[in-house]
């Protein structure tokens, strides 16, 4: 399939997706109980007026309404919502309406996706040499031990791991990093490494594995046989062939990683995007929630839309589909 | 009667005739850590089903003469910022995950296996539906959904089941689609069908019977999958609605108060983080019991196995969840 015709089969796909996630999204929380305006995202002073003067309070709940879209049927809301967000008009929070979602959300997506390329830059940087260690020392106690660890990296989750790190750094051995708050390099340290243990182990994984299959290979011996030092061997024959099944790795790796930087957020009081969604859902801030779901989802697509293509950059041989 | 014996004849041994179930226990029994989180899996369900009964304190019981008191003979787990017993709650976390986990599993099984099995016996324009659903699930990730099914539906314990298990349908769809695929053909069922049976009776008679081995894996790997995502809705501000306990409500109240009150964090994370172990442990060491098939060819390796859960997505189903 050409470059082309790729590209813009996935982008349709990517936006019909998307599309149906804002719609059911926008029904689901449209059928919820109550309305959507509560105490909790309108002030107290909405239910003091209900009981005091409800003419007024209906008076004020229809301009609500009307200013918001709500009285036109459902499915011309979920249409026009679902417009408004693909064309990136987000409007307003009913919790902060006097900053734009948009502004919001320039100064939250810098913040996790920082974290979440962090801790693939992490996972890659580390895992790869260990896993070329790994292969190269196969049926050791060091490769053993390095699968030993990778198991259980991942099956610890990373907000468990994050809790982990505050008692360790915040408890223990209080000083060394700061548990909480962001804004320096050190805040974004132990965040980083609680989101990147799994994928460390995932990376180091996949790594050893496609390098002990590489390092099978007869260009390996063909290459080792006339005279090429071993360290090149390694590096330019073996790694390079290995490193195209890495890059497969990180396309579902990342759809993970942030995700879990929702929860990991939470645990450090990193004002992200999952500080966003951790306020809005609970307190039925819909504009909010449904557009931080929204960007979440483009990240994830288009994070994978970038993987594929980097993939046929790393093996022509790959067909895109 | 004479036993006639012929010189040099051979004592024939019949073999001993050993059950599926018994072969499968054998191959299960030597996995080490398969059994090691059996025993663990046992534990949590034995504690999940008389904790009412053992559980020192209600868990709704605030004492605010005893709030934030270190772990002690009185408290053993400590008591958080409402004097709650924490040893209590972790008690009571046991059943809601148990409940909450299984249930979901067992929810978004059936979900899967109704409509896997309609695809796959009906195929055409049924089939061709269910599967571009299949594909819009397994497009997105499906946490985004339980997010909004959480608001939806409240925050008691049947609607976070609910919203864990609805959008966890599509890979048990596709196994089951794809086993029947593989097997409609099959003589088997082309001799039943000529014998006049009706496509139910194939479905249950034929079919189910030779697929519950591979749908017993995914739902063990399921469950350890629904107990992070019941967890981790917490985080979010959207698991169970306090003061109903779970494991997650305690981690992310103890991520709060980690600096004052450390042994909120302690014994809830530890205990969540072993569990959770246990629960792959057990569903990897089922998998090479019950399904020794995948050992010729394509079997992925333990390791890789576990990486694949780690991720979200699992092996036996085949796709993303998270």
């Amino acid at each position: 399939m050409g470059l082309v015709k790729f590209l813009a089969k996935r982008i349709v796909a990517i936006v019909v997706t998307i599309s149906l996630v804002v719609g059911v999204g926008y029904v689901l929380i449209y059928i919820s109980p109550g309305t959507f305006y509560s105490a909790a995202n309108m002030g107290q002073g909405l239910s003091q007026l209900q009981v005091s003067d409800p003419a007024l309070y209906n008076q004020y709940l229809n301009s609500l309404n009307s200013r918001y879209g709500l009285n036109q049927p459902l499915i011309e809301q979920v249409g026009k919502y679902v417009w408004h967000s693909l064309t990136f008009n987000f409007g307003t929070s009913f919790e902060n309406p006097s900053i734009p979602i948009i502004h919001q959300l320039a100064q939250a997506v810098p913040i996790s996706s920082i974290l979440a390329f962090g801790a693939i830059a992490l996972a890659v940087v580390l895992g790869v040499p260990l896993g070329v260690l790994a292969a190269l020392k196969r049926n050791t106690w060091l490769d053993s031990a390095l699968t030993t660890l990778s198991m259980v990296g991942q099956a610890i989750p990373s907000f468990v791991l994050a809790v982990l790190l505050v008692l360790f750094f915040g408890v223990w051995f209080p000083g060394i990093l700061p548990v909480n708050g962001w804004g320096t390099v050190g805040e974004a340290v132990l965040p980083i490494v609680a989101l990147s243990a799994g994928n460390v182990a995932a990376v180091t994984r996949y790594t050893r594995g496609s390098m002990v299959e590489a390092l099978r290979q007869d260009y390996v011996r063909t290459a080792e046989a006339k005279g090429v030092p071993w360290r090149r061997v390694v590096l330019r024959h073996a790694l390079r062939n290995s490193l195209v099944a890495v890059v497969t790795v990180i396309g579902p790796t990342f759809a993970f990683t942030i995700i879990s930087t929702l929860w990991v957020e939470q645990i450090f009081t990193i004002p992200g995007l999952g500080t966003l969604l951790a306020q809005a859902f609970p307190n039925k801030d819909v504009p909010m929630a449904i557009t931080s779901i929204y960007v979440l989802c483009l990240l994830v697509m288009g994070m994978n839309l970038l993987v594929d293509l980097l993939y046929r950059v790393l093996d022509p041989r790959v067909k895109l589909q | 009667m004479a036993v006639i014996t012929a010189p040099g004849a051979i004592a024939v041994r019949t073999p001993r005739h050993h059950s599926q179930l018994w072969l499968a226990w054998r191959r299960y029994k030597r996995n080490k850590l398969a059994v090691t989180g059996a025993v663990v899996v046992l534990i949590f369900v034995v504690i999940g089903v008389i904790g009412p009964w053992v559980a020192p304190q209600n868990y709704a019981q605030a004492n605010f003469l005893y709030a934030n008191h270190a772990p002690s003979l009185r408290f053993p787990f400590g008591t958080d910022g409402l004097g709650h017993d924490m040893l209590s709650q972790v008690i009571w976390s046991f059943r809601n995950a148990l409940e909450i986990a299984f249930g979901a599993s067992l929810v978004s099984f059936l979900i899967g296996l109704a409509l896997g099995l309609w695809a796959g016996l009906r195929g055409g324009l049924a089939d061709m539906a269910v599967m571009r659903l299949v594909d819009f699930m397994f497009a997105f990730p499906n946490y985004f959904l339980s997010l909004f099914l959480v608001v939806a539906m409240g925050r008691s314990l049947l609607p976070i089941l609910l919203a864990i298990a609805i959008p966890g349908w599509a890979g048990y769809a596709r196994l089951v689609r794809g086993l029947v695929l593989g097997m409609r053909n099959g003589e088997m069922v082309e001799a039943a069908r000529a014998l006049g049976a009706t496509q139910r009776h194939i479905a249950r008679k034929y079919l189910l019977p030779n697929v519950t081995n591979s749908i017993f894996v995914a739902i063990a790997f399921g469950v350890p999958f629904d107990l992070l995502v019941m967890a981790s809705l917490s985080l979010v501000g959207l698991g169970l609605r306090p003061p109903l306990p779970s494991f997650g409500n305690m981690i992310a109240q103890a991520g709060a108060n980690v600096l004052g009150y450390p042994w909120l964090m302690y014994f809830p994370a530890a205990i969540f983080a072993v569990i959770l172990l246990a629960f792959l442990f057990v569903a990897d060491g089922l998998q090479e019991a019950l399904d020794p098939k995948a050992g010729e060819g394509g079997r992925v390796p333990r390791s890789r196995r576990l990486l694949q859960i780690a991720r979200g997505r699992s092996p036996a189903v085949g796709g993303a969840r998270l």
